[in-house]
């Protein structure tokens, strides 16, 4: 039973840092396609990041038989996973200051979904895990922070266009 | 054996020029999580456009596609689904497209119950031109050059029109709710019968006041209404921000399943006919 | 001999506004007294996508595409392959771009005049929302020698509803700009004293169609024509007009047909996959004699094609795009201030002829906007057909065509209107005679019209002519003034009125002219055919026909034609 409760958390997990790869690698490539490429670096480094925390986890669940849940069946607090962004925070003009501001209240409401996992869960390698993950989700957060102060302030008015929208077809 | 597809599988390599924070990344996102879901076969999936940027999205799913001309995509569908009934066939494009220039064919679509979905892609503007009011932009919105006092007639209510002209299954989604809308896609095509999912996904460019949808979109707490009039008394009172499934009905699909084979001498029988 | 003028890219991306300082700088050089014309290319996103202005300045009001770019001001390369096509450079192309970004070996191959400029760093410095677009184009004032008070006043105008720090930057970057201008031996056309105006193709047939008396406009959004139908609304509103935004292009043209039939001069505008949407009703004006005007601004064909890209490609649906035999108007604007006389007299024609006028303007004309003097307007004024009376025919048969036209609220001249064939009355036949009759008559009162002399342009002598129609006249002009250079004398002649074609003025306008090449931007070489279909050649007929997306190249007309010519 409780390899059940782990697989079931485990693949909740997977699906969480999956779906932040996949989301930040698409929202990196939108940007790139619209010329923002400081952000859409931004992007793929965190992209990457959820790479590697994707790969640990799925080390962790090796063994485990996984159930198979499809993506609108998973229990997640809100609409999306936690620490995916949602598509319609951004902006062709966002700055990166905004981008990580972004990307540190994804690993904020991560950090929360793994506690909130271990302090409801009843066992043991379950609350382990999800523990050691909201700590490592705190890190980023961290490390971000620390990004965020180095960078200029933005200016007033980062999201004007002079040019009128393109009329493409 | 074949490895289950994921999402991603289901998505080309051409990469999406809509403006980040278009509603319809959401939508893609979602369609590609209902195949995965499904299991889809890529090869034996249509996806059936109009013009539009919502009607760009075949471009983005690996699977056949055809993009058509404005307003026409749903009749192109229709023709495959009779043509081909054992291919799954998705059409969709935007409330331009699909209520404007194409909102005869969208009443007689729903008409016969063919069994395909329709995903509207509904972003209350014609983006691709520049930011004119569409069939569902509210009375009063201001921010067209061609209509600068705003529309100034009522919008369109796509949810009533669908039950009025007879279709049989009515779901509603919301771009902010990409994995809602992925299970209600595969719901719509399990669905046997015209399934229409009014899909509404903002446009960041010319209607960023959209963005406020995210307040007042709440999934409808009850279930499916299962008769007509319950639905329209739904449909004709509502805001039109109420997701899930509004609206399910079982009716007998159209075109009937063929009888038996043609008969091998069919054709000499036919020219026979007009022995004198 | 050829005119002098000075070709300027601007290419840009993710936001940078270069579009913006195109149009600032255009409208400055034209306060200033130049003249010059603004395209514009763009990536296929909405938002943030590569972006260029295309500047061509002028001595003279003859606007075609710049064969080369004698300057680039690149504020970044993202993207920029997609422009290689259209932005030619040459070894004496001066190229100033961002410090910070690596030129691509595909322009450093072509020149090594590149002056690179920290243009972020310094719009940064300037002011915290500065931009690079306000340095460059405070830079390129500079060079042009244009007073930067005009620039700050323009750009002001045009940011009057942003917030306050966004527009103190921009003054500011302007400014810096002019300071940043490095030294250069540009070969800068002369400026006059004249008062222009500053508008594009499509606004000049808005306006010119409100000048003729049109009143009702119904709408369907389509590129490249939305602009027209866009400025109508507030144009409309201005003179007590109604604009309907049609549900598609069926609804438009029948509801131009309604109020045409309630006696409200009506027009619409659209493209090729509109047009084609439309000839079922079109005939249906021809056949009930309701007048309308419909303007077709030629994009990349067929169906969906190049919607962006300007080409020559509906000439065949504009003249046989109606099913049965159904003559009408055609006509096609010279090039941007032609607009204005074309439309004008397009829709006095087809009011009086009481028949169906398609105007073909195109996308090169239609979008790019340009420094005109006051255009020449139509003035021509139509006798109204005599008033109705007593015993009121509608389709009565008359000397010119033409049946006095009633109106609803006309006492005693109640009629129904008719697609079907009918008789003078205007009931419904089948009747062999009235077939006949009718058939004579819708196209009598058109082939028996003297359309005078504004049917074309005809310039410049010789024995070889070019012919063609639209955005080719000022390709072909240019063409022509090249050939003349190297001694090869051409006559041009450029087409307004298609349908019915003046066959007469034009085999008098080439009398004397042995060879004759018709010039026209489509892969089909309809004009070729239709003009061979149309009348008997003493010439020996050639065709040089170059599908779009780029624009006509008159230095390749000339080749050819040279070519032709055998010298």
């Amino acid at each position: 039973m409780s390899n059940e409760s782990l697989a079931l958390f485990l693949a909740h997990s997977i699906e969480l840092e999956s779906e932040a790869k996949n989301r930040y690698q698409e929202l990196s490539e939108t940007m790139a396609t619209h010329h923002n490429d400081e952000v859409a670096q931004f992007f793929a480094r965190m992209a990457r990041e959820a790479k590697r925390h994707l790969k640990e986890v799925r080390q962790l669940a090796k063994g485990l038989e996984l159930p198979k849940i499809r993506a609108w069946e998973f229990d997640w607090p809100g609409e999306e996973p936690p620490e995916t962004a949602s598509y319609e925070e951004l902006h062709y003009l966002m700055t990166l200051r905004q981008a990580i501001e972004i990307a540190i209240k994804n690993e904020r409401t991560a950090e929360r979904y793994y506690r909130a996992m271990a302090a409801t869960s009843s066992d043991q390698e379950t609350i382990t895990i999800a523990t050691e993950f909201a700590d490592e989700e705190v890190e980023h957060t961290a490390a971000l922070e620390k990004m965020l102060a180095d960078l200029p302030e933005n200016g007033s008015c980062p999201r004007l266009d002079d040019d009128e929208p393109n009329m493409p077809e | 054996m074949n490895k289950a597809l994921k999402a991603k599988d289901y998505k080309s390599d051409i990469k999406p020029i809509w403006c980040p924070g278009c509603g319809h990344y959401s939508v893609l996102n979602a369609i590609t999580k209902a195949m995965a879901g499904l299991g889809l076969d890529k090869d034996n999936l249509a996806l059936v456009s109009g013009i539009g940027c919502s009607s760009r999205l075949p471009a983005y799913v690996d699977s056949y596609g055809f993009h058509g001309v404005h307003g026409r995509g749903l009749a192109v569908a229709q023709g495959l689904k009779v043509a081909r009934p054992e291919l799954t066939v998705i059409a969709l494009g935007g409330d331009g497209d699909g209520f404007s220039i194409g909102g005869n064919h969208f009443m007689h679509a729903c008409r016969r119950n063919i069994n395909m979905v329709y995903i509207a892609m509904d972003n209350e503007v014609y983006g691709m031109t520049k930011g004119q009011a569409s069939p569902t932009s509210p009375e009063d919105w201001l921010s067209s050059k061609l209509t600068p006092h705003g529309p100034g007639v009522r919008p369109f209510k796509p949810a009533a029109v669908a039950l009025a002209s007879g279709a049989t299954w009515i779901g509603r989604a919301y771009s902010g709710n990409p994995n809602q809308m992925a299970g209600l896609i595969a719901e719509a095509i399990e669905h046997p019968g015209f399934s229409f999912l009014h899909a509404l996904s903002q446009c960041i460019t010319f209607c960023p006041e959209q963005t406020d949808w995210k307040s007042i979109v709440k999934e409808r707490a009850e279930p499916a209404c299962t008769h007509h009039d319950q639905a329209a008394a739904v449909f004709f009172n509502e805001e039109g921000f109420d997701t899930g499934v509004l609206y399910t009905q079982q009716r007998a699909v159209w075109p009937p399943q063929q009888g038996s084979a043609p008969r091998e001498d069919a054709l000499d029988q036919l020219a026979a006919k007009f022995r004198v | 001999m050829t005119q002098k003028h000075l070709s300027i890219a601007i290419t840009g991306a993710g936001g940078a506004g270069v579009i913006s300082c195109g149009e600032l700088l255009l409208q400055a050089w034209g306060r200033a007294g130049g003249r010059g014309l603004l395209r514009k290319a763009f990536g296929p996103q909405i938002r943030g996508g590569e972006s260029a202005a295309l500047l061509k300045l002028t001595e003279r009001e003859r606007y075609t595409a710049a064969e080369r770019y004698d300057l680039l001001v690149a504020m970044d390369w993202d993207n920029y392959a997609r422009f290689e096509d259209e932005i030619c450079l040459s070894a004496d192309t001066l190229v100033i771009c961002e410090e910070k970004k690596p030129v691509p070996e595909a322009v450093s191959a072509l020149t090594s005049h590149i002056v690179t400029l920290p243009f972020a760093a310094e719009a940064r410095s300037t002011h915290q929302d500065g931009r690079v677009n306000m340095l460059a184009l405070g830079l390129l004032g500079k060079l042009l020698g244009l007073p930067v008070d005009s620039l700050c006043e323009l750009a002001a105008r045009k940011l009057t509803k942003k917030p306050d720090p966004y527009r103190e930057a921009a003054e500011l970057c302007i400014r810096r700009g002019a300071a940043l201008s490095p030294p250069s031996e540009l070969d800068i056309p002369p400026r006059s004293e004249a008062q222009r105006w500053y508008i594009s193709g499509n606004q000049c047939a808005g306006l010119a169609a409100l000048e003729a008396g049109i009143r009702l406009v119904a709408a369907y959004p389509i590129t490249p024509a939305s602009d027209t139908l866009e400025w109508l609304a507030g144009g409309l509103e201005a003179v007590g007009g109604q604009l309907i935004q049609a549900e598609d292009e069926l609804a438009a043209i029948n509801m131009c047909l309604g109020a045409a039939f309630g006696g409200v001069p009506a027009f619409t505008a659209t493209s090729g996959p509109g047009l084609a949407l439309m000839t079922e009703s079109i005939g249906l004006a021809v056949a009930s004699e309701t007048p309308v005007t419909i303007l077709n601004v030629q994009r990349g064909g067929p169906s969906t094609g190049i919607p962006t890209k300007s080409e020559q490609s509906d000439l065949n649906i504009a003249l046989c795009g109606m099913h049965g035999d159904a003559p009408h108007l055609v006509l096609a604007p010279l090039d941007i201030a032609d607009c204005v006389f074309t439309t004008g007299w397009s829709v006095k024609l087809a009011q009086h002829l009481q028949t169906a006028a398609i105007v073909l303007s195109d996308q090169f004309i239609g979008q790019s906007t340009a420094i005109i003097s006051d255009p020449d307007r139509c003035n021509f004024e139509f006798p109204a057909a005599s008033a109705a009376s007593g015993d009121y025919l509608r389709y009565r048969l008359t000397e010119s065509g033409v049946s006095a036209l009633a109106t609803p609220g006309d006492p005693g001249c109640r009629f129904t209107a008719d697609g079907l064939e009918h008789n003078e009355k205007g009931t419904p036949s089948a009747n062999n005679s009235d077939h006949q009759q009718q058939l004579q008559k819708r196209l009598h009162k058109l082939t028996a019209f003297d359309y005078g002399d504004s049917w074309g342009r005809v310039s410049g002598d010789g024995q070889v002519a070019m012919v063609g129609f639209g955005s080719s006249s000022a390709a072909m002009e240019e063409a022509a003034e090249r050939l003349a250079e190297q001694g090869i004398a051409v006559r041009v002649v450029a087409l307004r009125l298609l349908s019915p074609l003046p066959v007469n003025a034009l085999q008098k306008a080439l009398s004397g002219c042995e060879q004759v090449v018709v010039v026209e931007q489509n892969h089909g070489k309809q004009l070729y055919h239709y003009l061979k279909g149309q009348m008997d050649f003493e010439q020996t007929l050639h065709s040089y026909a170059v599908p779009g997306p780029v624009p006509l190249s008159p230095v390749q007309i000339a080749e050819r034609v040279a070519g032709e010519v055998g010298q």
